[in-house]
């Protein structure tokens, strides 16, 4: 079980498929060793964070604009 | 006809090498309008075309340098590689670098649009199918603009004018210098105002209130389409706004609500048949030929025809109630808040007596003033 990607390495995939582009030595291990409900779960999670960081930048940039 | 081709292609080429300013007199491009607002969307517009050819430039000229470069007579090998992250990379980040870079000046614009705080004067405009009405709320005057076109330049019975399709009966004055909201609403299906000139399209809803707003800078007067299809005449409602200073625009309102003091004075007195026949052929024209066509004949299986109608040749009662109230499930709109008592009574009266149509009375005008009075009352409560 040692060769599962740890909690890091499943962020940084997850990232990676947010911004598009994955290595392809990563993609193998993924494939390999990982366990789809991870990925999942942390894609919902950073799905969640996305949306929350969105919310917050129109509230800045409204508060910029003085509204 | 290959020679004008070659010429625009030749003029067009040459004007991309010029100036902003020489490419803004251009009419192919955006106008830089009256307003601050117009101005900066104006602007970012302008900004954000260079970037485009910037990019342009750099992606063709990469690529036509390694076609040239990497050609075959010259003896190139394709380099056989599946990836290359780093490269990936890197054209992903770029483009999110220039989209977050052309998104900071557009947000400050759309956030600058959107504020319609603190306005000095406020018009409320509806859209109807197929003319504006627009409402200066504190000011206690309310018209409606008409194309006013003629039938015989539309059906190519006449030359076009300069403003074909682009002039209109009364137009929107405002002054300058001058906040101006606007309240957007429709009355039957989904219309957009728009005036270039002013930066401003937004759609008239109905059953909602759109607002947007504007100082103009410079009189003149700016015409402007009804943006969203609208059904058969969305092209025949345009939009022309008057800009004129504020001292003018004080002395225009003045004289349009004396104008509508004595319009309502003169429903008071007694019309003759002829010059009811007369007014109302110009009413018909302007309000009523769009559907029932100028002959009367209308649109077999869309409008219903008016020569020779039970509606039109049967009683005068009915024939006033459709027109001051419509028919509901048809196109036929209430016509009782967009005509004057006067103009309600020439209408029916000439629809009564013209194409063949000769029932040889006439309705008065106090007699539809006197029926428009109860439901003025219970609209404005």
């Amino acid at each position: 079980m040692s060769d599962q990607p740890n909690f890091w390495q499943t962020l940084l995939s997850v990232l990676s498929s947010f911004f598009g582009v994955q290595s392809e030595r990563n993609r193998e291990r993924d494939f390999r060793h990982g366990r789809p409900i991870h990925y999942i779960l942390t894609g919902l999670l950073m799905a969640t964070l996305f949306v929350l960081g969105v919310i917050l930048l129109v509230r800045w940039a409204l508060s910029l604009a003085g509204i | 006809m290959v020679r004008t081709i070659i010429t625009t292609i030749g003029s067009g080429l040459g004007l991309t090498l010029y100036s902003t300013a020489t490419l803004a007199d251009w009419t192919v491009n955006l106008t830089p309008g009256v307003t601050d607002v117009s101005r900066s969307v104006f602007d970012l517009h302008m900004t954000i075309f260079w970037i485009c050819v910037a990019i342009a430039l750099v992606v063709f000229g990469v690529m036509f340098w390694s076609i040239f470069h990497h050609r075959k007579s010259r003896g190139a090998q394709a380099h056989h590689f599946h990836e290359n992250t780093l490269v990936e990379v890197i054209w992903t980040l770029i483009p999110i670098v220039i989209l977050v870079a052309m998104a900071i000046p557009a947000t400050a614009t759309l956030v600058d649009m959107y504020d319609t705080d603190e306005a000095e004067l406020d018009i409320q405009i509806t859209g109807y199918q197929w003319k504006w009405r627009y409402d200066y709320l504190d000011h206690d005057l309310t018209f409606f603009s008409n194309l006013s076109t003629p039938r015989e330049q539309i059906s190519n019975e006449a030359d076009k004018q300069e403003h074909y399709l682009l002039e209109v009966d009364r137009h929107l004055v405002l002054p300058v210098d001058t906040r101006i909201r606007f309240l957007l609403t429709s009355n039957d299906v989904i219309h957009s105002w728009w005036v270039p000139a002013l930066a401003v399209k937004k759609d008239a809803i109905p059953g909602f209130i759109n607002d947007a707003w504007t100082v103009i800078n410079e009189p003149g007067i700016y015409r402007g389409q009804c943006a969203e299809l609208c059904g058969k005449d969305h092209g025949f409602m345009p939009v022309v706004v008057e800009a004129v200073s504020r001292a003018e625009f004080q002395q225009w309102l003045a004289d349009a609500r004396a104008a509508e003091q004595a319009e309502a004075a003169a429903a008071e007195r007694v019309w003759t048949l002829d010059e009811l026949m007369q007014q109302g052929e110009q009413v018909y024209l302007r309000a009523c030929a769009a559907c029932h066509l100028p002959n009367g004949e209308g649109v077999p299986g869309a409008f219903p025809a008016l020569k020779g109608s039970a509606i039109t040749l049967g009683d005068v009662g009915a024939h006033i109630d459709i027109v001051l109230n419509g028919k509901s499930g048809t196109a036929m709109q209430a016509f009782r808040d967009q005509l004057s008592a006067t103009e309600l009574a020439a209408v029916i009266t000439y629809e009564r007596n013209a194409w063949g149509n000769s029932l040889g009375e006439a309705v008065s005008p106090a007699q539809i003033a006197r029926l428009l009075q109860p439901a003025t009352g219970e609209a404005e409560q």
